[in-house]
């Protein structure tokens, strides 16, 4: 069947089997830092958002994104332009959103593998919430198993990003 | 892939469409909110799947009845609604927190919830405890408590669920909820479900419900019988709680024994009712 | 050479962004799985469902008329030589036991047949159309059972080597002694006694095993997967499928996690297999649940530890006993079975009388291999255990028995001779160790004196602290080896070429910042371009904590070689002594005030006079492996009523030498800590009477997340190593020793039992209680 969905802002016209699940849509459409790390939404490395809340990819069907709007990885540096009011539009080629800039300032990255779907997590968490305690940072990504970072600096990143937006800065 | 049997993906636009898509689609036609139980488990003769999402369905309103939440309400909207968050003290927000991750939580209907069924479901458990109600369409609309639906979902073949209910509470209530896993991204060893009411003193409505014993949540009557007409003390409360550990019908599975529930149910009990009685405690100040 | 510590660093011990941060933070497609090549076949595994049977009779005719299957693989089609599928240093010391595909099946889930098709849906398919009667034989579900006499033989066959006695199940045996320990015994005021026992644990990288293979334009095999081990995969394959090793290329992009599981040939052979007999590239992933069943796991031990002691503490005897349940195969069996001992005992140096002795021991059950820790992790649970015991019976403050006990700088341990990996070790003298400090800063940070035996109550929580000391080593002495080469750039930047793995470590951006120290550039001139047997020189790989200490020495050789080239170029345009100039900010600067930029030193060396390429290359093979220490802290409060045990604060202190990138330093003990606590609270696959692994996914199999983890402080106590890199020693696996034995101390403090069996789940905590004397809480 065919479907039309936006994936990071491009609008994408795909053809799809009924039973396959976004996951595998996208990383076929060339998405791939969506990453497949169980496929039973244990792990949220696939985590994308879906018309802007994150969810794991591997458990929704790519039918159920017809019409919608997904951004990945990939489209966040992009999203996070049109779409946050924390946006400075400072130097182009600034290509990294306040969450991903911090991720890397921080060290919290080991393997990377986890990433992408941390920092969609960690990108729902601030967009709905802008000054999360710790409590509600842990569990704004307890959907998200790291097997590498102990979770510490990921959680230091965040609490970094979110002071940093809330000043509105990205400096 | 999932469901490699899928041949069919319908969004009806009413309710009578997808009801009329069900009934054709036979054996292999099912209706979804998120869709994750299916995905998950991809039973191979599903066919047609029919998605509910367009139906309108996703509502949270406070009306006389009660607050009535429609079944394609994701848990995160539940979560994050302000009249959900006031409802006995945030009981139901509370136990939303435990439930899965955010990730699943932002797929997951209610109505999921409550048709899927999973014995460590912890919603369950805490909507039987406040006396849900839930909306049946199957050409007509019919309200049933929750706890009809239980054990066999006979009530879900052939109609869909619209609608939740939960009651006005009246006043005197409160409830509590608490649950035991492993890690604080799992399901249930156990949990527990617990409403009081009380009148001068006296307790005179008490809902007492055991989940994840490895079974689908449901009342401890004798545990409910040993508190009605009394007072919730240490005393009483501690004697509550050791009939529930007694009564409860635990059985063993790969993450608890039998044995060890008991002592959760016992546990889980007696936390959740001194819970209870310090809430009321406090309303009364 | 002048000491680099005096020179005060530019570059090493900065905590420097990771060179590949930004493209994993974007997500860009960098690992195995994410290159996409025309005509991939897919390749699926079936898995015996028996733990022990012979494979009589197996037909694939179905699946092989099944359209868009290209090929069907077993023990009928391909090579019948046994190899091990560690990835270790040739030869290897591990039991060559293992077939492609056998004719005998050892553990649910052991490889019965393989199928490439166009998809992994038609894959799937053909594995169902494959026909296999097995001859069902009794399996061996654990280490006693194996060792009865009259049990089950697992390894029958007849070409197998290097098992120490198959007849007995017996894959590894090692006994080895210092000193006389019944006259130890004899001498000693006071001797306690312990055993403890540790269960199946997986390593989880949340990417799974994967490999890609494809043949390049001239025919080679191009093997691009997801391995700690690069060259030891391209000897093991070429050597399986009797390709000749240089019509193999192997390539490590970035992974998603090994933690040992990746030290391991587990799918190269086959996915290598398909494509040389189908012409086309091969995709082979494993499954979630096949990470759990057919990968690789910890080794399951019982560890029985016995110490003598004087009145004042000091150790006089240490008996260690352990047996290994090395699975179905015993592929690092007696390695980590040495590591053991060998990691454990020389920290309690004092004991000169010492007996390690034990047994690997097969099983009809998943495979273990390497996995960070590699046996110290086992050793330490029984040894930091009985250490409390003793400091008990003493009447002496547990961090106090250390202080008297612990190995210092300056002094060596006969275990260091006596046990190596696998076979003897290499005697060592301690030149950099800071447990000391470690001890007491940790145990400050964690207030120690004011919490412990204090059992704080707190409604049904009682509170305790507990600790507990580590070592482990840096590389293997004298057997690992790694090494660099470094060209430079006509714009003054560098091209560091190493063959060692970046498993997400970051040791890409470590070792750039040695050769950036000694090359006086700033990170991001140099290039790191890491694990391609093509074109980086070899390296064992990333293991046994080798990266930093030895790949890092060779990249500091390379690149003092280098500055050697740069300095002899520079003389020459500025008619300077070599002796006067130094490199610094891109330049070489001369005493005198003069200098000129490197950039400038390399056009003229490659485009203008006496032209030559500035590069150099060197190896390390290092004579010792001087270990990281650590104490650990933790608080805990244990819930009376349910048996949970919450970790209130953990507090590590950890000498890794001086820390090339402290935040990375910090990151590898954090993540080591946490996926310690997993494994002392709520990681255990469970194994039914069958064999069968009953909870084969992330569900069921309950690894830490964000919600659990306590707060962690992690100090850095640096020491100076003369003989590492910059003072360096290596950070990556000590830390996952501890939080086992720190736990069941501070269990202990709490409420009064010893626990014993890990996990400590909450079930068995309140077991334990319940059954504890009353006088106990």
């Amino acid at each position: 069947m065919r479907i039309t969905l936006t994936v990071n802002e491009a609008k994408r016209e795909v053809e799809i089997e009924p039973g396959e699940t976004l996951l595998e849509l996208l990383r076929r459409e060339g998405y791939k830092g969506v990453k497949k790390g169980c496929g039973s939404g244990d792990c949220g490395a696939c985590a994308v958002l879906l018309d802007g809340r994150a969810v794991n990819s591997c458990l929704v069907l790519a039918a159920k994104a017809d019409g919608r709007e997904v951004v990945t990885v990939e489209g966040l540096a992009l999203w996070s332009k049109s779409h946050s009011r924390y946006s400075t539009g400072r130097a182009k080629g600034d290509e990294l959103h306040p969450i991903q800039r911090a991720f890397v300032e921080e060290g919290a990255i080991q393997c990377g593998y986890c990433t992408p779907g941390m920092v969609i997590a960690a990108v729902d968490l601030l967009t709905h919430n802008s000054s999360p305690s710790e409590a509600q940072i842990r569990e704004g990504i307890s959907g998200n198993l790291c097997r590498c970072t102990g979770y510490v600096k990921q959680i230091e990143a965040i609490k970094t990003a979110a002071k940093r937006m809330g000043e509105g800065a990205d400096d | 892939m999932a469901l490699t049997q899928l041949k069919e993906y319908l969004r009806p636009a009413t309710l009578k469409e997808a009801l009329t898509l069900l009934r054709e689609g036979g054996k292999g036609a099912r209706v979804i909110g998120g869709g994750i139980e299916l995905v998950l488990f991809s039973p191979p003769d599903v066919t047609t799947l029919i998605d509910l999402s367009e139906l309108s369905l996703s509502y949270i309103k406070e009306n006389q009845a009660g607050l009535a939440i429609g079944a394609t309400t994701t848990l995160t909207q539940i979560i994050e609604h302000q009249t959900v968050a006031q409802y006995l003290d945030g009981v139901i927000v509370g136990m939303l927190h435990q439930v899965a991750s955010p990730l699943l939580r932002n797929l997951a209907t209610i109505g999921g919830s409550l048709a899927s069924a999973n014995p460590w479901s912890d919603v369950i458990p805490l909507f039987l405890a406040l006396d849900a109600k839930v909306t049946l369409f199957d050409g007509k609309y019919h309200s049933i408590p929750l706890s009809d639906l239980y054990p066999t979902r006979s009530h879900l073949s052939g109609s869909i669920l619209t609608e939740v209910l939960l009651p006005v509470p009246a006043s005197g209530t409160a409830a509590s909820f608490h649950q035991f896993s492993r890690t604080g991204f799992d399901v249930a060893l156990l949990n527990c479900a617990c409403l009081v009411k009380v009148d001068a003193g006296r307790c005179t409505v008490v809902r007492i419900v055991a989940g994840g014993t490895p079974r689908l949540g449901a009342a401890l009557p004798a545990a409910e019988e040993t508190l009605m007409g009394m007072e919730l003390t240490d005393e009483t409360i501690e004697q509550v709680a050791h009939v529930a550990r007694e009564s409860a019908d635990t059985r063993d599975d790969r993450r608890a024994s039998a044995q060890y529930r008991k002592q959760l149910t016992y546990v889980g009990v007696k936390r959740c009712l001194q819970e209870i009685r310090d809430r009321l405690a406090e309303g009364e100040q | 050479m002048t000491d680099a510590r005096e020179k005060g660093f530019v570059v090493v011990g900065k905590s420097e962004r990771k060179v590949d941060g930004i493209a994993l933070v974007t997500g860009k497609p960098k690992f195995v799985a994410d290159l996409d090549l025309p005509e991939t076949l897919h390749v699926k595994i079936l898995g015996s469902s028996h733990a022990h049977a012979r494979i009589i009779e197996i037909d694939t005719s179905r699946a092989e008329a099944l359209p868009c299957v290209a090929c069907v693989l077993t023990h009928k089609n391909t090579p019948p030589a046994r190899y091990t599928t560690a990835g270790q240093g040739y030869p290897e010391p591990s039991p060559y036991d293992t077939r492609m595909f056998d004719t005998k099946v050892r553990f649910v889930g052991d490889r019965v047949a393989a199928v490439a098709a166009e998809t992994d849906a038609i894959a799937l398919k053909a594995l169902k159309l494959i026909d296999v009667h097995y001859e069902e034989l009794p399996p061996v579900l654990s280490i006693d059972e194996a060792l009865v006499n009259g049990a089950p033989v697992i390894h029958d066959e007849s070409d197998a080597t290097g098992i120490y006695d198959a007849s007995r199940n017996t894959a590894a045996d090692i006994d080895i002694t210092a000193g006389d320990l019944t006259q130890g015994f004899a001498e000693s005021d006071v001797v306690v006694e312990t055993t403890c026992e540790t269960q199946y644990v997986q390593h989880t990288p949340i990417e799974p095993h994967v490999t890609l293979s494809y043949l390049d334009e001239d025919g080679r095999l191009i093997l691009r997967t997801s391995t700690q081990v690069p060259f030891h995969v391209r000897r093991i394959v070429s050597q399986v499928l009797g390709l000749p090793l240089h019509r193999i290329r192997v390539i490590k992009p970035r992974i998603g996690g090994g933690f040992g599981s990746k030290q391991e040939v587990l799918l190269e052979d086959l996915a290598g297999l398909v494509t040389l007999r189908t012409g086309r590239p091969a995709l082979i992933e494993l499954s979630r649940k096949e990470e759990f069943i057919a990968a690789r796991t910890r080794h399951p031990m019982r560890i029985r530890v016995k110490l003598g002691a004087k009145r004042d503490g000091t150790l006089n005897a240490i008996e260690m006993e352990a047996l290994s349940n090395t699975g179905a195969y015993g592929s690092h069996g007696l390695t980590v079975l040495s590591n053991v001992g060998s990691k454990t005992l020389p920290i309690y140096n004092k004991a000169q009388n010492v007996h390690f002795f034990g047994k690997a021991v097969y099983t009809s059950l998943p495979v273990a291999g390497a996995y960070r820790g590699y046996g110290a992790t086992q050793g330490y649970f029984p040894l930091e255990v009985a250490m409390d015991e003793l400091a008990e019976r003493l009447k002496l403050d547990p961090i106090e028995l250390r202080r008297r006990n612990h190995i210092r700088s300056g002094e060596s341990s006969p275990i260091f001779e006596k046990l190596g990996e696998g076979r003897e070790g290499v005697a060592q003298t301690i030149k950099s160790c800071e447990l000391g400090r470690c001890i007491e800063i940790g145990a400050k940070r964690i207030g120690w004196s004011k919490k412990r035996g204090k059992r704080m109550r707190d409604g049904s929580w009682v509170h305790g602290v507990g600790m507990s000391v580590h070592m482990q080593g840096s590389g293997i002495a004298l057997i690992d080896m790694g090494a660099a080469t470094i060209k430079m750039n006509e714009d003054g930047s560098f091209n560091l070429l190493v063959g060692a793995t970046d498993l997400g470590t970051g040791s890409d951006t470590i070792l750039g910042q040695i050769a950036a120290e000694v090359l006086g550039v700033p990170l991001s001139k140099i290039i790191v371009t890491s694990s391609d047997t093509d074109v980086t020189p070899f390296d064992v790989g990333a293991y046994a904590s080798s990266t930093t200490y030895v790949s890092g020495m060779a990249v500091q050789r390379a690149a003092n070689k280098v500055r050697e080239q740069i300095v002899k170029v520079a003389a020459g345009l500025l008619e300077e002594d070599e002796d006067s100039l130094a490199l610094a900010e891109e330049r070489v600067k001369a005493s005198s005030g003069q200098s000129v930029t490197l950039a400038k030193v390399c056009q003229h060396a490659m485009y203008q006079s006496g032209q030559f390429q500035i590069i150099a290359s060197a190896s390390c093979v290092p004579e010792e492996s001087p270990p990281p220490f650590m104490a650990s802290f933790a608080e805990v409060a244990v819930d009376t009523e349910t048996g949970f045990v919450k970790v209130l604060n953990y507090v590590a202190a950890v000498d890794c030498g001086v820390a090339i990138n402290p935040k990375m330093a910090q990151g590898q003990v954090e993540g080591s800590i946490v996926n310690g606590l997993g494994y002392a609270l709520t990681e255990e696959m469970l194994i039914s009477s069958k064999g069968r692994v009953r909870n084969p996914s992330l569900f069921d199999y309950k690894i830490l997340g964000s919600r659990d983890i306590p707060p962690i402080e992690v100090i850095l106590v640096e020491s100076y190593e003369p003989t590492g890199p910059m003072g360096a020693k290596s950070v990556g696996e000590v830390a996952i020793n501890a939080p086992v034995p720190t736990i069941a101390n501070a269990v202990y403090d709490a409420v009064g039992v010893r626990l014993t069996c890990t996990p400590f789940t909450p079930e068995k905590v309140l077991a334990a209680i319940d059954a504890a004397t009353p006088g106990d809480l």
